[in-house]
């Protein structure tokens, strides 16, 4: 029989956990997604609509007059979120679509989860990757603009009663980010290809878009935007930034509670695909 | 011995297969050979021990915790998987750097324990190429190394020598071995008997789910009373060694070899027969003696039924 070493030895591996188990994941990943340049080019458009809007608040600052067709006030802030919601959609399949995909056809998630993770952290980590990207492209030029408007025409906005436009970007920015990224990372964990994922994900937000316009053209009932993500996710930002439109009618808290309940439902798709070893029945 | 690794009456089952049935068994420091045929169990008892899976009735420990849902316990564990897993766009060395960040170490730390871990599997040369273009030997050596490369002091290796070449194959034994003499546990899965042969005398036997064996293979061999143990020997008169030995009670048969030195025997009591064959052995001119069925094919086959 061999004799081994069974003397007291220091193991040199780290006991403690990082308090932020998940940012090497997002930290990697990031890295790879902002390597490519036709993905840098897609976020520079994506701040193309920031550019026309500081134009048009300094156009509406220096000739007063503009402000009858063009007002300058906190519904800009809202229409221009909305307005980010398509690129929100880019980035999101192009970053989001591979993100669990990836690593289920790799087989790479074993090795994240064989090392001091949980499960949630992993998920932690891919999802704020694309929560970032689409915060980059809303919350950030939202903020911006805000601040821009605030220093180019302090008449209008230093006002308490407007108060409100910063917190609601930031609110409205996390809802379209948030949501829009717990759908994608649903999609992608349930394909192994980040192509079928991301095609998988455009179909499902376009699909129940088209669903949503055959209903409301039948019906002519406001119900109907219940099944449009994107609709829903409107509505929350029309809602937060007063902007009134037919289109529209859906009442908030019914979008709210649509959202959120498709929230739940990624978290539990997530729950059960992401696994370090795949459990067929 | 310490046990690190504990099954309390584990089992495992996806849906209505079951992978691991009512395993109650130790894996101390050391070498140990997991060792049974393709869907035996021995990825599923592997992963049990990695905490990639819960148990679904019974308990895994690990160094005293539960190995499911703890991961802090994963700053001691290495896993080698089975399968490939990678992200092919990254070198070797971004590979096991990428790993080692989420073990919480700095930048630094991790480029210089990545690089040494490159070594020890002697992939330096190589860390700047995509895994993508690696061989399958070469994707082997990149696994051991990120399970290697943050210093655990368990080593879950499933299938590590699958793939590689003789000369590196030859490298991973002995540094497998090497890990084991330091004090680690090691637990080497193979359904490869010589591989196994090669790393440990000490081997857990699975079969269908189920530990059929376990200990060093010679005593499992002696345990198993209903196979008499083989023994060869050739001497310059094999005809005068059959006599001396024939009428022993414990020597159940006898065969010459067609090439008259050989005379193979079976015996039911292998310890009284060497220690009868002494002085026979010295007239017969005894030049060479093996038991060709106490190595770990044999224990196999004898095990696991076909």
């Amino acid at each position: 029989m061999p004799i081994y070493e069974q003397t007291y030895r220091r193991y040199e591996a780290r006991e403690p956990l990082r308090k932020v188990r998940f940012w090497p994941i997002t930290r990697e990943a990031l890295r790879l997604i902002l390597s490519r340049r036709w993905f840098l080019g897609l976020l520079a458009v994506a701040w193309l609509p920031f550019l026309v809007r500081i134009i048009h608040i300094y156009v509406v600052t220096r000739f007063p007059e503009a402000n009858r067709v063009l007002p300058v006030d906190g519904r800009l802030f809202g229409e221009y979120l909305s307005q980010q919601l398509i690129f929100a959609l880019f980035v999101t399949i192009f970053a989001g679509a591979g993100l669990v995909a990836n690593d289920l056809r790799t087989g790479a998630i074993l090795v994240y989860l064989s090392r001091p993770l949980t499960r949630r952290d992993y998920v932690a980590g891919k999802l704020l990757v694309i929560v970032a990207l689409n915060l980059a492209i809303t919350l950030v030029p939202g903020l911006l603009l805000y601040l821009i408007a605030l220093a180019l025409a302090p008449d209008q906005f230093v006002k308490w009663e407007l108060a409100w436009i910063g917190p609601a970007i930031v609110l409205y920015s996390f809802v379209i980010s948030l949501v829009l990224s717990l759908i994608a990372l649903a999609v992608s964990s349930l394909s192994k290809s980040a192509r079928v994922a991301g095609l998988g994900f455009f179909g499902l937000l376009m699909g129940l878009e088209l669903v949503h316009s055959v209903l409301r053209e039948a019906f002519d009932r406001p119900e109907a935007a219940l099944l449009s993500i994107m609709t829903g996710l409107q509505t929350i930002g029309r809602a937060l930034f007063g902007i009134t439109d037919r289109t529209f009618a859906l009442p908030w808290p019914w979008a709210a509670l649509v959202l959120a309940a498709v929230c739940l439902g990624c978290l539990a798709v997530l729950r059960a695909r992401v696994r370090a070893v795949e459990i067929v029945r | 011995m310490t046990a690190v690794l504990e099954y309390v009456r584990a089992s495992r089952w996806y849906g209505p297969v079951i992978a691991l049935n009512d395993v109650t068994t130790t894996v101390g420091p050391g070498v140990t050979g997991l060792l049974g045929p393709n869907g035996a169990g021995k990825s599923t008892f592997l992963k049990l021990a990695a905490g990639l899976l819960a148990p679904s009735q019974g308990e895994v420990r690990l160094l005293g915790r539960p190995a499911w849902g703890t991961p802090e316990l994963y700053h001691h564990v290495g896993v080698c998987p089975e399968t490939d897993a990678f992200w092919e766009g990254m070198t070797g060395l971004q590979f096991v750097t990428a790993l080692l960040r989420l073990t919480g170490y700095d930048d630094a730390e991790c480029r210089r324990r990545a690089e040494q871990a490159l070594e020890t599997v002697a992939l330096l040369e190589a860390q700047d190429r995509k895994v993508g273009g690696y061989s399958k030997g070469m994707r082997q050596r990149v696994k051991m190394a990120q399970a290697l490369a943050h210093d655990p002091q368990v080593l879950l290796l499933d299938e590590p020598l699958s793939g590689m070449d003789p000369v590196n194959r030859r490298r991973v034994v002995d540094l497998v071995k090497r890990l084991g003499r330091e004090g680690r546990t090691v637990l080497v899965s193979s359904h490869i008997l010589h591989e196994v042969e090669a790393m440990t005398r000490r081997v857990l036997l699975i079969h269908n789910g189920r530990i059929l064996a376990e200990g060093d293979v010679r005593e499992i061999r002696d345990l198993m009373d209903e196979h008499p143990h083989t023994v060869s020997l050739r001497a310059r008169d094999p005809r005068a060694l059959a006599r001396a030995v024939v009428g022993a009670p414990h020597v159940l048969s006898l065969t010459f070899g067609a090439d008259g030195e050989w005379l193979t025997l079976q015996t039911a009591k292998p310890d009284e027969f060497y220690g009868h064959l002494h002085e026979a052995a010295l007239a017969a001119g005894v030049m060479e003696m093996y038991s060709p069925d106490e190595d770990l094919e044999s224990v196999f086959r004898y095990l696991v039924p076909r």
